[in-house]
């Protein structure tokens, strides 16, 4: 079912190319070509293009967690954008003002200050939900304004900006920052270009640690029990003498901690400080893509991940080489989000003879409606049953 | 202290509660969608991308024709065209109404930039304009009252518009079998159902209805106010207008008060150059009393009881 969404959403957006007069097919092996190498008209280099679509996956990994682990508890976290930032904003406060400890120290500080940023973000969240039944949707968009502003504020005209007139941060000290794969060596040549072209980062390890934490915490602990009861019903859960409160508040703290790691390893691993570029990082909103398309499960979101990460490394190069604005990457964003949420596969299938495909459920039935919790938002969860 | 005076001053003036009524409808507008789509059961989180999209074709229109009223109305058009993309995809095939809401504004912003490219040939960044604006319009006698003549009389034709919207919106939920009809399909599908009331066409309607608003929000803001179109020009005033619909408990006239509250911090930062405190700072304080709000601080805030349901006939 996600593969034939991905396909829909690829067939959809070649139609809305043809509409507007762009070619599919020059857009789409300009995407290829961007993600990949393959069929590429200005002799792109497989290697690096690679190495691209590897660095735009990994903060997708680790922010995908943090949607797909509230998910399994009931919880629609909209909010990993806002905590990836205050996961950003944490990492470059503490490499900028430590910046003269060594990485051994530095770099720990740096990711677990970004951990606890975002865990702090979420938490409010959580604690608002579990406490006075806040919808964690609503508070979860609010908080991503104001991390937003919150980081507007840091680096134009604040205590991170860099100089007056830039809308950038102080760099990082040099021990914060994640080191690449490849050594940055202009001597070394590496697949036909320099090594220090290659911007992979050793932050991917840190993603598969990450992802692999999740499905364990998930599956191997009684705390991931907990989730996915309460997840199934918050009612039985309670009876089996899980505390609800205390399960929505640390479903959100973990997961908020998650998202702070994605926004910390890609200031430490890419940035080395905050940009204007992060006004506009969509990694958050992506995220919730990947959780629903890799159907919450660890490999799903690796897959997800990457096939996102590729879209967002073909964009830049389907913008250059086949002049199609690489915004056409969101809107096939946005077209597979609408075809896994309505399941347009299964509608498809039914109506096709000889009876195949059967009924559909609204969504994978691991993955429980978010706004069906709605009912339950407008109280807070009792503590006892 | 002095800043704090100047404050003081600012709030005599008639400049600036002019603009803080015109501030207020830019998100008064989306807000009232708002009010309609959740009433009837179909939670909205999707009219920033309405807004956008009305905004953006707001512009395409008034190049192309010259004309503001056409324009208008081809953003309103548009702005209900995006919302019953929203409308079958969560009523029709009951697909989660958040996840659907994000991937509406996510589509909105990829959409008009890449047709920013299609038909302008601009690439990403790049404003498109100049173009005919909607009129200021003052009504002639009433505009010399002192003090109110000038805030509540010598305004853009939109906020006219928006002002009886305001109390029609009013008057239909609340004095209208139309209206009773909507919150009862909001609040109890089945039994509407039962009822007799055909609880998908109200849902319809009512979904349409608010994308529509949202356009002509987005008109004002592309055509009213700006006269340009700019990738991502609505800068989260669709969220802000959520907000305001929230801390206005889902009625019309306490959205109002929340956008008339939001208004008049834009236009106090707008007016008053003697405040030192970073606009950005400013700009947090919507989401954040809306956080306080939904604290429960001041007030429980709680939605329709099926807001976020999706009906299917004949189940509970």
């Amino acid at each position: 079912m996600p593969l034939g969404s991905v396909i829909l959403a690829f067939v959809l957006g070649a139609v809305i190319c043809l509409v507007t007069g762009a070619n599919p097919i020059d857009a789409y092996s300009g995407l290829l070509c961007g993600s990949v190498g393959l069929t590429c008209s200005q002799g792109e280099n497989s290697a690096l293009q690679i190495s691209n679509t590897l660095v735009f996956m990994i903060p997708l990994i680790t922010a995908g967690v943090a949607v797909a682990l509230p998910f399994r508890a009931g919880l629609f976290n909209i909010g990993a954008e806002g905590q990836l930032i205050a996961g950003a904003i944490a990492c470059t406060a503490i490499g900028v003002q430590f910046a003269s400890l060594p990485g051994v120290i530095l770099l720990p500080l740096v990711l677990l200050g970004g951990m606890a940023a975002g865990a702090l973000w979420a938490g409010i969240a959580g604690v608002l939900k579990a406490t006075v039944g806040a919808h964690e949707v609503v508070t979860t968009i609010m908080l991503n304004y104001v991390a937003q502003w919150l980081l507007r504020y840091l680096i134009i005209g604040g205590p991170l900006q860099l100089g007056p007139g830039t809308s950038t941060s102080k760099p990082i000290g040099q021990g914060a920052d994640l080191a690449r794969i490849l050594p940055a060596d202009n001597s070394l040549i590496i697949f036909g270009l320099p090594a220090s072209v290659y911007r992979l980062h050793t932050g991917l390890f840190i993603a598969l640690v990450a992802i692999a934490a999740f499905a364990f915490l998930l599956w191997r602990t009684s705390f991931g029990y907990e989730i996915r009861a309460v997840g199934q019903s918050q009612k039985a859960a309670r009876y089996a003498g899980i505390s609800v409160r205390r399960t929505i508040i640390f479903t959100m703290l973990i997961a908020g901690a998650f998202s702070g790691l994605a926004g910390a390893v890609q200031v430490a691993g890419v940035d080395h400080n905050l940009t204007d570029k992060y006004f506009y990082d969509t990694t958050g909103f992506d995220a919730i893509a990947v959780a629903l398309l890799g159907l919450g499960s660890a490999v799903g979101i690796v897959f997800a991940s990457l096939l996102f990460g590729a879209l967002h490394s073909g964009g830049a190069i389907m913008q250059s080489d086949a002049g199609i604005s690489s915004n056409l990457v969101l809107v096939l964003q946005a077209l597979i989000l609408f075809s896994i949420a309505a399941n347009f596969i299964g509608a498809i299938r039914r109506t096709l003879p000889f009876g195949r495909g059967g009924p559909a459920p609204v969504l994978p039935s691991e993955l429980p409606p978010a706004a069906g919790l709605m009912s339950e938002a407008a109280t807070p969860p009792p503590e006892t049953a | 202290m002095s800043a704090l005076g100047d404050v003081g001053q600012l709030l005599l003036t008639a400049n600036l509660w002019q603009a803080t009524l015109a501030a207020a409808v830019l998100l008064l507008l989306p807000a009232l969608g708002g009010v309609i789509s959740e009433r009837s059961g179909v939670v909205n989180i999707a009219m920033e991308g309405m807004m956008l999209t009305g905004a953006f074709f707001a512009v395409v229109a008034d190049l192309a024709w010259h004309n503001a009223w056409l324009a208008t109305g081809v953003a309103i058009l548009a702005g209900g065209l995006i919302a019953s993309i929203h409308a079958v995809v969560s009523i029709q095939f009951r697909a989660d109404q958040i996840v659907s809401g994000i991937a509406i504004n996510i589509f909105a912003a990829g959409l008009t930039v890449f047709l920013v490219n299609r038909i302008y040939g601009l690439q990403d960044i790049g404003h498109v304009g100049p173009t005919e604006g909607l009129p200021y319009i003052d009504i002639h006698g009433l505009d010399q009252i002192p003090f109110f003549g000038k805030v509540l009389f010598q305004q853009n034709v939109v906020v006219y518009v928006a002002l009886i919207l305001l109390i029609a919106v009013h008057l239909m939920l609340f004095r209208t079998r139309l209206g009773l009809r909507i919150r009862a399909v909001g609040e109890h599908p089945m039994a509407a159902d039962t009822a007799g009331i055909n609880v998908y066409l109200i849902r319809y309607s009512a979904v349409i209805a608010s994308g529509m608003l949202s356009g002509l929000s987005g008109a004002f803001l592309a055509i009213g106010i700006s006269n340009t179109f700019v990738p991502n020009m609505t800068d989260g005033r669709g969220y802000i207008a959520l907000a305001a619909m929230i801390f206005g408990k889902w009625t019309p006239f306490g959205a109002f008060v929340a956008c008339l509250i939001f208004g008049l911090g834009q236009a106090i930062y707008d007016n008053n150059s003697t405040i030192h405190v970073s606009q950005y700072l400013l700009s947090m304080l919507p989401y954040i009393l809306t956080l306080v709000v939904l604290a429960g601080l001041v007030g429980r805030s709680t939605p329709p009881a099926a807001d976020g349901l999706p009906y299917v006939p004949g189940s509970e």
